[in-house]
Protein backbone atom coordinates (compact mmCIF):
# COMPACT_ATOMS: atom_id res chain seq x y z
CA UNK A 1 0.00 0.00 0.00
CA UNK A 2 2.75 2.60 0.81
CA UNK A 3 5.13 2.02 -2.04
CA UNK A 4 3.21 4.01 -4.19
CA UNK A 5 3.61 7.12 -2.16
CA UNK A 6 4.88 10.17 -3.48
CA UNK A 7 3.97 13.76 -3.18
CA UNK A 8 0.28 12.80 -3.35
CA UNK A 9 0.03 11.60 -0.21
CA UNK A 10 0.25 15.16 1.57
CA UNK A 11 -2.54 17.16 0.28
CA UNK A 12 -6.25 15.87 2.10
CA UNK A 13 -7.86 17.20 -1.38
CA UNK A 14 -5.73 15.68 -3.97
CA UNK A 15 -6.23 12.41 -5.53
CA UNK A 16 -3.38 10.05 -6.89
CA UNK A 17 -3.36 8.81 -9.98
CA UNK A 18 -4.79 5.52 -8.99
CA UNK A 19 -7.86 7.30 -7.50
CA UNK A 20 -6.70 7.53 -3.86
CA UNK A 21 -6.38 9.69 -1.00
CA UNK A 22 -3.67 8.93 1.32
CA UNK A 23 -4.07 11.08 3.96
CA UNK A 24 -7.61 9.48 4.33
CA UNK A 25 -6.20 6.40 4.29
CA UNK A 26 -3.18 6.90 6.93
CA UNK A 27 -6.43 8.23 9.47
CA UNK A 28 -7.77 4.71 8.75
CA UNK A 29 -3.87 3.53 9.52
CA UNK A 30 -4.05 5.55 12.49
CA UNK A 31 -6.92 4.33 14.55
CA UNK A 32 -5.47 0.75 14.36
CA UNK A 33 -2.88 2.61 16.83
CA UNK A 34 -5.98 3.31 19.10
CA UNK A 35 -7.26 0.78 21.74
CA UNK A 36 -9.63 -1.39 21.22
CA UNK A 37 -13.56 -0.57 21.26
CA UNK A 38 -16.34 -3.10 20.93
CA UNK A 39 -20.02 -3.04 20.05
CA UNK A 40 -22.62 -5.77 19.58
CA UNK A 41 -26.03 -4.87 18.73
CA UNK A 42 -28.37 -7.52 20.01
CA UNK A 43 -32.11 -7.94 19.99
CA UNK A 44 -32.41 -6.66 23.90
CA UNK A 45 -29.92 -3.56 23.51
CA UNK A 46 -26.79 -2.73 22.49
CA UNK A 47 -23.37 -3.28 24.95
CA UNK A 48 -20.07 -0.85 23.51
CA UNK A 49 -17.02 -1.95 25.31
CA UNK A 50 -13.26 -0.30 25.69
CA UNK A 51 -10.43 -0.74 26.37
CA UNK A 52 -8.39 1.88 28.67
CA UNK A 53 -4.56 2.02 28.06
CA UNK A 54 -3.64 3.29 31.72
CA UNK A 55 0.17 4.02 30.79
CA UNK A 56 1.57 4.78 34.38
CA UNK A 57 0.34 3.49 37.52
CA UNK A 58 0.08 7.32 38.51
CA UNK A 59 -2.70 8.09 36.54
CA UNK A 60 -6.10 8.12 37.30
CA UNK A 61 -8.07 5.47 35.26
CA UNK A 62 -11.44 7.62 36.08
CA UNK A 63 -9.97 10.36 33.87
CA UNK A 64 -9.85 8.54 30.74
CA UNK A 65 -12.98 8.40 28.67
CA UNK A 66 -13.71 6.36 26.01
CA UNK A 67 -17.30 5.81 25.98
CA UNK A 68 -19.47 9.24 26.01
CA UNK A 69 -23.73 9.38 26.17
CA UNK A 70 -25.05 11.06 22.97
CA UNK A 71 -28.37 11.35 23.85
CA UNK A 72 -30.19 9.50 26.76
CA UNK A 73 -30.51 6.62 24.11
CA UNK A 74 -27.90 7.02 22.46
CA UNK A 75 -24.11 6.33 23.21
CA UNK A 76 -20.22 6.08 21.90
CA UNK A 77 -17.53 4.55 21.96
CA UNK A 78 -13.95 5.42 20.32
CA UNK A 79 -11.04 4.53 19.19
CA UNK A 80 -8.20 6.70 18.01
CA UNK A 81 -6.96 10.22 18.52
CA UNK A 82 -9.31 11.26 21.25
CA UNK A 83 -8.75 14.73 20.93
CA UNK A 84 -10.54 14.88 17.58
CA UNK A 85 -13.40 13.06 18.64
CA UNK A 86 -14.61 16.02 21.01
CA UNK A 87 -15.76 17.83 17.99
CA UNK A 88 -17.78 15.03 16.35
CA UNK A 89 -19.00 14.37 19.72
CA UNK A 90 -19.99 17.94 20.30
CA UNK A 91 -22.14 18.04 16.84
CA UNK A 92 -23.64 14.58 17.42
CA UNK A 93 -25.14 15.83 20.89
CA UNK A 94 -26.29 19.28 19.55
CA UNK A 95 -28.06 17.85 16.31
CA UNK A 96 -29.63 15.03 18.78
CA UNK A 97 -30.69 17.96 20.94
CA UNK A 98 -32.01 19.73 17.88
CA UNK A 99 -33.87 17.33 16.77
CA UNK A 100 -35.65 16.79 20.13
CA UNK A 101 -36.28 20.51 20.51
CA UNK A 102 -37.52 20.45 16.40
CA UNK A 103 -39.98 17.40 16.47
CA UNK A 104 -40.00 16.63 20.12
CA UNK A 105 -39.13 12.68 19.35
CA UNK A 106 -35.90 10.78 19.73
CA UNK A 107 -33.19 10.91 16.69
CA UNK A 108 -32.67 7.77 15.44
CA UNK A 109 -29.49 6.52 15.54
CA UNK A 110 -28.80 6.34 11.88
CA UNK A 111 -29.58 9.96 11.73
CA UNK A 112 -27.26 11.14 14.12
CA UNK A 113 -24.11 9.07 12.88
CA UNK A 114 -25.84 10.49 9.57
CA UNK A 115 -24.98 13.92 11.17
CA UNK A 116 -21.35 13.72 12.17
CA UNK A 117 -20.43 11.99 8.93
CA UNK A 118 -21.44 15.28 7.44
CA UNK A 119 -18.91 16.88 9.57
CA UNK A 120 -16.39 15.03 8.65
CA UNK A 121 -16.79 15.40 5.23
CA UNK A 122 -16.89 19.00 5.59
CA UNK A 123 -13.70 19.57 7.19
CA UNK A 124 -11.48 17.21 4.99
CA UNK A 125 -12.86 19.58 1.94
CA UNK A 126 -11.90 23.11 3.56
CA UNK A 127 -8.42 24.42 3.09
CA UNK A 128 -7.63 27.64 4.24
CA UNK A 129 -10.27 29.24 6.73
CA UNK A 130 -10.51 25.95 8.76
CA UNK A 131 -7.85 25.68 11.29
CA UNK A 132 -8.18 21.66 11.12
CA UNK A 133 -8.04 20.73 7.47
CA UNK A 134 -6.95 16.78 7.87
CA UNK A 135 -9.15 13.81 8.60
CA UNK A 136 -10.19 12.51 11.58
CA UNK A 137 -8.15 10.25 13.10
CA UNK A 138 -10.28 8.42 14.92
CA UNK A 139 -12.85 5.38 14.23
CA UNK A 140 -16.74 6.16 16.41
CA UNK A 141 -19.22 3.22 17.39
CA UNK A 142 -22.43 4.37 18.09
CA UNK A 143 -24.79 2.26 19.72
CA UNK A 144 -28.45 3.37 20.84
CA UNK A 145 -32.04 2.75 20.79
CA UNK A 146 -34.59 3.72 18.82
CA UNK A 147 -37.52 3.46 16.56
CA UNK A 148 -36.16 0.67 14.88
CA UNK A 149 -35.16 -1.09 18.34
CA UNK A 150 -31.32 -1.46 19.09
CA UNK A 151 -29.24 -0.16 16.58
CA UNK A 152 -25.18 -0.08 16.17
CA UNK A 153 -23.43 1.87 13.65
CA UNK A 154 -19.57 2.44 13.00
CA UNK A 155 -17.85 5.51 11.51
CA UNK A 156 -15.00 5.35 10.18
CA UNK A 157 -12.47 8.34 9.28
CA UNK A 158 -13.40 8.90 5.46
CA UNK A 159 -17.01 9.38 6.72
CA UNK A 160 -18.62 6.26 5.68
CA UNK A 161 -20.61 4.57 8.13
CA UNK A 162 -22.34 1.02 7.85
CA UNK A 163 -24.77 -0.47 10.42
CA UNK A 164 -23.08 -3.94 12.24
CA UNK A 165 -24.26 -6.97 14.11
CA UNK A 166 -20.80 -6.45 16.17
CA UNK A 167 -18.15 -4.69 15.36
CA UNK A 168 -14.52 -3.93 16.55
CA UNK A 169 -12.49 -1.00 16.23
CA UNK A 170 -8.91 -0.22 16.84
CA UNK A 171 -5.11 -2.14 17.70
CA UNK A 172 -6.80 -5.13 18.37
CA UNK A 173 -9.85 -4.97 15.93
CA UNK A 174 -8.44 -7.36 13.43
CA UNK A 175 -8.49 -10.78 15.91
CA UNK A 176 -11.55 -9.14 17.97
CA UNK A 177 -13.78 -8.94 14.90
CA UNK A 178 -12.86 -12.87 14.01
CA UNK A 179 -13.21 -13.19 17.31
CA UNK A 180 -17.04 -11.31 17.28
CA UNK A 181 -17.90 -13.59 14.00
CA UNK A 182 -17.52 -16.89 16.24
CA UNK A 183 -19.26 -15.66 19.05
CA UNK A 184 -22.08 -13.45 17.63
CA UNK A 185 -25.66 -15.16 16.65
CA UNK A 186 -29.23 -13.28 16.11
CA UNK A 187 -30.65 -14.72 19.48
CA UNK A 188 -27.51 -13.32 21.67
CA UNK A 189 -28.74 -12.00 24.82
CA UNK A 190 -27.40 -8.55 26.19
CA UNK A 191 -26.16 -10.30 29.22
CA UNK A 192 -24.21 -12.63 26.90
CA UNK A 193 -23.13 -9.72 24.59
CA UNK A 194 -21.80 -8.06 27.75
CA UNK A 195 -19.57 -10.99 28.67
CA UNK A 196 -18.24 -11.88 25.08
CA UNK A 197 -17.31 -8.16 24.99
CA UNK A 198 -15.57 -7.92 28.25
CA UNK A 199 -13.73 -11.96 26.99
CA UNK A 200 -12.57 -10.68 23.65
CA UNK A 201 -11.33 -7.44 24.84
CA UNK A 202 -9.46 -9.65 27.39
CA UNK A 203 -8.42 -11.95 24.84
CA UNK A 204 -6.79 -8.79 22.42
CA UNK A 205 -5.56 -6.50 25.63
CA UNK A 206 -1.97 -6.36 26.36
CA UNK A 207 -2.58 -5.69 30.30
CA UNK A 208 -4.20 -8.31 32.28
CA UNK A 209 -7.85 -6.82 32.69
CA UNK A 210 -9.58 -5.56 35.12
CA UNK A 211 -12.07 -2.92 36.18
CA UNK A 212 -10.38 -0.13 36.14
CA UNK A 213 -8.82 -0.73 32.72
CA UNK A 214 -12.47 -1.35 30.80
CA UNK A 215 -14.95 0.77 30.28
CA UNK A 216 -18.93 -0.63 29.53
CA UNK A 217 -21.86 0.85 28.51
CA UNK A 218 -25.39 -0.27 27.82
CA UNK A 219 -28.48 0.94 25.33
CA UNK A 220 -32.23 -0.38 26.23
CA UNK A 221 -35.12 0.38 25.38
CA UNK A 222 -36.01 0.67 29.19
CA UNK A 223 -32.78 2.01 30.80
CA UNK A 224 -31.65 3.74 27.56
CA UNK A 225 -28.30 4.21 27.50
CA UNK A 226 -26.04 4.07 30.69
CA UNK A 227 -22.73 3.31 31.67
CA UNK A 228 -21.59 0.18 34.04
CA UNK A 229 -20.12 0.84 37.54
CA UNK A 230 -16.94 -0.32 38.08
CA UNK A 231 -18.53 -2.63 40.78
CA UNK A 232 -20.97 -4.11 38.05
CA UNK A 233 -18.39 -4.44 35.42
CA UNK A 234 -16.17 -6.86 38.67
CA UNK A 235 -19.30 -9.09 38.85
CA UNK A 236 -19.71 -9.38 34.91
CA UNK A 237 -15.95 -10.09 34.68
CA UNK A 238 -15.79 -12.56 37.28
CA UNK A 239 -18.91 -14.46 35.92
CA UNK A 240 -17.62 -14.15 32.47
CA UNK A 241 -14.46 -15.73 33.90
CA UNK A 242 -16.09 -18.68 35.55
CA UNK A 243 -17.58 -19.59 32.03
CA UNK A 244 -14.37 -18.86 29.78
CA UNK A 245 -12.33 -21.92 32.37
CA UNK A 246 -14.87 -24.33 29.99
CA UNK A 247 -13.21 -22.73 27.21
CA UNK A 248 -9.63 -21.79 28.17
CA UNK A 249 -7.52 -24.15 25.70
CA UNK A 250 -9.19 -21.77 23.11
CA UNK A 251 -8.68 -19.01 24.93
CA UNK A 252 -5.08 -19.22 25.44
CA UNK A 253 -4.45 -20.16 21.75
CA UNK A 254 -6.57 -16.91 20.61
CA UNK A 255 -4.10 -14.73 23.02
CA UNK A 256 -0.95 -16.26 21.04
CA UNK A 257 -2.30 -14.97 18.23
CA UNK A 258 -2.67 -11.73 18.91
CA UNK A 259 0.39 -11.20 21.38
CA UNK A 260 2.47 -11.73 17.79
CA UNK B 1 -45.36 75.56 1.61
CA UNK B 2 -46.07 76.23 5.21
CA UNK B 3 -49.31 73.91 4.87
CA UNK B 4 -47.16 70.51 3.81
CA UNK B 5 -47.42 68.81 7.00
CA UNK B 6 -45.68 65.54 7.68
CA UNK B 7 -47.79 62.64 6.23
CA UNK B 8 -47.52 59.33 8.45
CA UNK B 9 -47.24 56.75 5.66
CA UNK B 10 -48.57 52.62 6.52
CA UNK B 11 -47.78 49.55 5.45
CA UNK B 12 -50.31 47.01 6.43
CA UNK B 13 -48.83 43.45 5.42
CA UNK B 14 -51.89 41.65 6.62
CA UNK B 15 -55.48 40.92 5.44
CA UNK B 16 -58.44 39.05 7.02
CA UNK B 17 -59.87 36.70 4.37
CA UNK B 18 -61.59 34.32 6.62
CA UNK B 19 -62.04 30.63 6.70
CA UNK B 20 -62.78 28.12 9.44
CA UNK B 21 -61.18 25.28 10.16
CA UNK B 22 -62.37 22.93 12.98
CA UNK B 23 -60.68 19.68 14.06
CA UNK B 24 -62.09 16.16 16.18
CA UNK B 25 -60.13 13.42 17.00
CA UNK B 26 -61.42 9.72 18.00
CA UNK B 27 -60.17 6.75 18.98
CA UNK B 28 -59.20 5.41 16.02
CA UNK B 29 -60.01 7.80 13.31
CA UNK B 30 -59.65 11.60 13.04
CA UNK B 31 -61.73 14.15 11.17
CA UNK B 32 -61.08 17.61 9.93
CA UNK B 33 -62.85 20.24 8.14
CA UNK B 34 -62.47 23.25 6.42
CA UNK B 35 -65.29 25.81 4.65
CA UNK B 36 -64.05 27.35 0.72
CA UNK B 37 -64.86 30.68 1.01
CA UNK B 38 -61.98 33.17 0.63
CA UNK B 39 -63.42 36.89 1.24
CA UNK B 40 -62.00 40.19 2.05
CA UNK B 41 -64.49 42.28 3.61
CA UNK B 42 -67.82 42.51 1.74
CA UNK B 43 -66.03 40.43 -1.35
CA UNK B 44 -66.19 37.15 -1.85
CA UNK B 45 -62.72 36.20 -3.96
CA UNK B 46 -63.24 32.47 -4.57
CA UNK B 47 -66.35 30.25 -3.11
CA UNK B 48 -63.91 27.05 -4.60
CA UNK B 49 -60.33 27.83 -2.06
CA UNK B 50 -59.65 24.34 -1.41
CA UNK B 51 -56.04 25.58 -0.14
CA UNK B 52 -57.80 25.70 3.51
CA UNK B 53 -56.77 21.95 3.93
CA UNK B 54 -54.07 20.03 2.79
CA UNK B 55 -53.32 16.68 3.30
CA UNK B 56 -49.64 16.71 3.63
CA UNK B 57 -48.57 13.07 4.04
CA UNK B 58 -48.91 10.23 1.50
CA UNK B 59 -50.94 6.95 2.14
CA UNK B 60 -49.23 6.23 5.46
CA UNK B 61 -48.86 8.08 8.30
CA UNK B 62 -51.10 10.57 7.08
CA UNK B 63 -51.90 14.09 8.76
CA UNK B 64 -54.10 17.42 7.58
CA UNK B 65 -53.38 20.76 8.37
CA UNK B 66 -55.99 23.45 8.16
CA UNK B 67 -55.24 26.87 7.92
CA UNK B 68 -57.32 29.67 8.36
CA UNK B 69 -56.70 33.53 8.26
CA UNK B 70 -54.37 35.53 5.74
CA UNK B 71 -54.84 33.53 2.56
CA UNK B 72 -50.90 34.36 1.39
CA UNK B 73 -49.45 33.48 4.82
CA UNK B 74 -51.45 30.11 4.87
CA UNK B 75 -50.15 29.26 1.10
CA UNK B 76 -46.53 29.80 2.08
CA UNK B 77 -46.89 28.15 5.47
CA UNK B 78 -48.38 25.13 3.77
CA UNK B 79 -45.59 25.58 1.52
CA UNK B 80 -42.84 25.81 3.57
CA UNK B 81 -44.15 23.00 5.84
CA UNK B 82 -44.61 20.77 3.10
CA UNK B 83 -40.91 20.99 1.74
CA UNK B 84 -39.81 20.51 5.35
CA UNK B 85 -41.82 17.23 5.32
CA UNK B 86 -39.82 16.36 2.32
CA UNK B 87 -36.35 17.08 3.66
CA UNK B 88 -37.68 15.15 6.79
CA UNK B 89 -38.32 11.82 4.64
CA UNK B 90 -35.07 12.28 2.99
CA UNK B 91 -32.85 12.76 5.98
CA UNK B 92 -34.40 9.88 7.97
CA UNK B 93 -35.75 7.52 5.65
CA UNK B 94 -39.57 7.56 7.68
CA UNK B 95 -42.43 9.90 7.07
CA UNK B 96 -43.41 12.03 9.69
CA UNK B 97 -45.34 11.26 12.79
CA UNK B 98 -48.41 13.68 13.13
CA UNK B 99 -46.91 14.74 17.19
CA UNK B 100 -43.26 15.17 15.13
CA UNK B 101 -45.01 17.52 12.92
CA UNK B 102 -47.03 19.28 15.88
CA UNK B 103 -43.73 20.67 17.08
CA UNK B 104 -41.75 21.53 14.18
CA UNK B 105 -45.22 23.72 13.32
CA UNK B 106 -45.00 25.09 16.61
CA UNK B 107 -41.31 26.09 16.01
CA UNK B 108 -41.70 27.00 12.49
CA UNK B 109 -44.67 29.67 13.99
CA UNK B 110 -42.45 30.51 16.96
CA UNK B 111 -39.57 31.43 14.93
CA UNK B 112 -41.45 34.52 13.27
CA UNK B 113 -42.45 35.70 16.85
CA UNK B 114 -42.02 39.53 15.72
CA UNK B 115 -43.61 39.54 12.55
CA UNK B 116 -45.98 35.96 12.72
CA UNK B 117 -47.73 34.25 10.09
CA UNK B 118 -51.07 35.66 10.64
CA UNK B 119 -52.88 32.04 10.46
CA UNK B 120 -54.53 29.62 12.49
CA UNK B 121 -53.84 25.87 12.42
CA UNK B 122 -55.30 23.02 13.10
CA UNK B 123 -53.35 19.58 12.75
CA UNK B 124 -55.53 16.08 12.39
CA UNK B 125 -53.54 12.64 12.27
CA UNK B 126 -53.12 9.73 14.18
CA UNK B 127 -50.60 9.10 16.14
CA UNK B 128 -47.76 7.33 17.04
CA UNK B 129 -50.18 5.04 18.66
CA UNK B 130 -52.69 4.79 16.03
CA UNK B 131 -55.03 6.83 18.48
CA UNK B 132 -56.87 10.03 16.32
CA UNK B 133 -55.19 12.95 17.75
CA UNK B 134 -56.01 16.74 17.17
CA UNK B 135 -53.53 19.85 17.82
CA UNK B 136 -54.33 23.51 17.90
CA UNK B 137 -51.72 26.51 16.96
CA UNK B 138 -52.08 30.02 18.15
CA UNK B 139 -49.70 32.03 15.45
CA UNK B 140 -46.95 32.25 17.22
CA UNK B 141 -46.88 28.34 18.19
CA UNK B 142 -48.34 27.88 21.74
CA UNK B 143 -49.96 24.12 20.87
CA UNK B 144 -51.98 21.84 22.82
CA UNK B 145 -53.01 18.43 21.86
CA UNK B 146 -57.10 18.26 21.76
CA UNK B 147 -59.90 16.33 21.05
CA UNK B 148 -61.96 18.45 19.20
CA UNK B 149 -61.02 22.49 18.42
CA UNK B 150 -62.35 25.03 15.87
CA UNK B 151 -59.99 28.03 15.21
CA UNK B 152 -60.26 30.84 11.97
CA UNK B 153 -63.52 32.96 11.68
CA UNK B 154 -66.48 31.11 13.17
CA UNK B 155 -64.42 29.34 16.13
CA UNK B 156 -66.27 31.08 18.58
CA UNK B 157 -69.79 29.95 17.65
CA UNK B 158 -68.13 26.45 17.04
CA UNK B 159 -66.51 25.95 19.78
CA UNK B 160 -69.40 26.05 22.60
CA UNK B 161 -71.36 23.55 20.31
CA UNK B 162 -68.43 21.23 20.38
CA UNK B 163 -68.02 21.71 24.21
CA UNK B 164 -72.08 20.70 23.85
CA UNK B 165 -72.01 18.06 21.74
CA UNK B 166 -68.60 15.93 22.17
CA UNK B 167 -67.44 17.42 25.00
CA UNK B 168 -71.00 17.02 26.84
CA UNK B 169 -70.02 20.27 28.99
CA UNK B 170 -72.99 22.27 30.26
CA UNK B 171 -75.46 19.26 30.11
CA UNK B 172 -77.09 17.56 33.35
CA UNK B 173 -77.61 14.14 33.47
CA UNK B 174 -75.76 13.65 30.08
CA UNK B 175 -74.56 10.31 29.21
CA UNK B 176 -70.82 10.46 27.51
CA UNK B 177 -71.19 7.83 24.95
CA UNK B 178 -67.64 7.50 22.74
CA UNK B 179 -67.62 9.05 19.60
CA UNK B 180 -67.67 7.07 16.21
CA UNK B 181 -66.63 8.12 13.18
CA UNK B 182 -69.89 8.89 11.11
CA UNK B 183 -71.38 10.57 14.28
CA UNK B 184 -68.30 12.89 13.60
CA UNK B 185 -68.82 13.79 10.27
CA UNK B 186 -72.28 14.12 10.79
CA UNK B 187 -71.95 16.69 13.67
CA UNK B 188 -69.26 18.79 11.49
CA UNK B 189 -71.58 19.32 8.79
CA UNK B 190 -74.16 20.61 11.50
CA UNK B 191 -72.01 22.66 13.01
CA UNK B 192 -70.80 24.42 9.95
CA UNK B 193 -74.37 24.93 8.15
CA UNK B 194 -75.05 26.45 12.37
CA UNK B 195 -71.91 28.97 11.04
CA UNK B 196 -72.33 29.48 8.05
CA UNK B 197 -76.09 31.25 8.70
CA UNK B 198 -74.39 33.59 11.42
CA UNK B 199 -70.88 34.01 9.56
CA UNK B 200 -70.49 35.65 6.59
CA UNK B 201 -66.92 34.37 6.22
CA UNK B 202 -67.78 31.20 6.22
CA UNK B 203 -69.76 29.27 3.52
CA UNK B 204 -70.06 28.16 0.30
CA UNK B 205 -69.08 24.36 1.11
CA UNK B 206 -67.00 22.71 3.50
CA UNK B 207 -64.73 20.31 2.58
CA UNK B 208 -64.52 16.91 5.48
CA UNK B 209 -61.33 14.93 5.42
CA UNK B 210 -61.80 11.70 7.57
CA UNK B 211 -58.13 10.51 8.58
CA UNK B 212 -57.96 6.49 9.43
CA UNK B 213 -55.35 3.99 9.08
CA UNK B 214 -56.15 3.23 5.80
CA UNK B 215 -55.86 6.88 4.49
CA UNK B 216 -57.97 10.10 4.02
CA UNK B 217 -60.64 10.39 2.62
CA UNK B 218 -62.74 13.48 1.48
CA UNK B 219 -65.76 14.39 1.48
CA UNK B 220 -67.34 18.24 0.07
CA UNK B 221 -70.95 19.55 1.21
CA UNK B 222 -72.33 22.52 0.33
CA UNK B 223 -73.28 25.25 2.76
CA UNK B 224 -75.01 28.84 1.88
CA UNK B 225 -73.46 30.84 -0.99
CA UNK B 226 -74.70 34.18 0.42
Amino acid sequence: MFLTRSEYDRGVNTFSPEGRLFQVEYAIEAIKLGSTAIGIQTSEGVVLAVEKRITSPLMEPASVEKIVEIDSHVGCAMSGLIADSRTMVDKARVEAQNHWFTYNEQMSVESVTQAVSTLRLSLEMTTAEKELCRPFGVALLFGGVDVKGPQLYHLDPSGTFFQYDAKAIGSGSEGAQQALEEVYHKSMTLREACKSSLTILKQVMEEKLNATNVELGTATPDKKFRMFTKEEIETLYKRSNNYNSVQTNRNTLWHLVFIK
Amino acid sequence: MNSERPVQQYFSPYTFNGGTVLAVAGEDFSVIAADTRLSQGFAIHTRDSSKDVQTLCGKTNSTVLGCAGFHGDCLTLTKLITARLQMYEHEHGSKMSCPAIAQMLSTVLYYRRFFPYYTYNILAGLDNEGKGCVFSFDPVGSYERETYRAGGSASALLQPLLDNQIGFKNQQGATEVPLTKDKAVFLVKDVFTAAAERDIYTGDAVIISVITKDGVTEEAFPLRRD
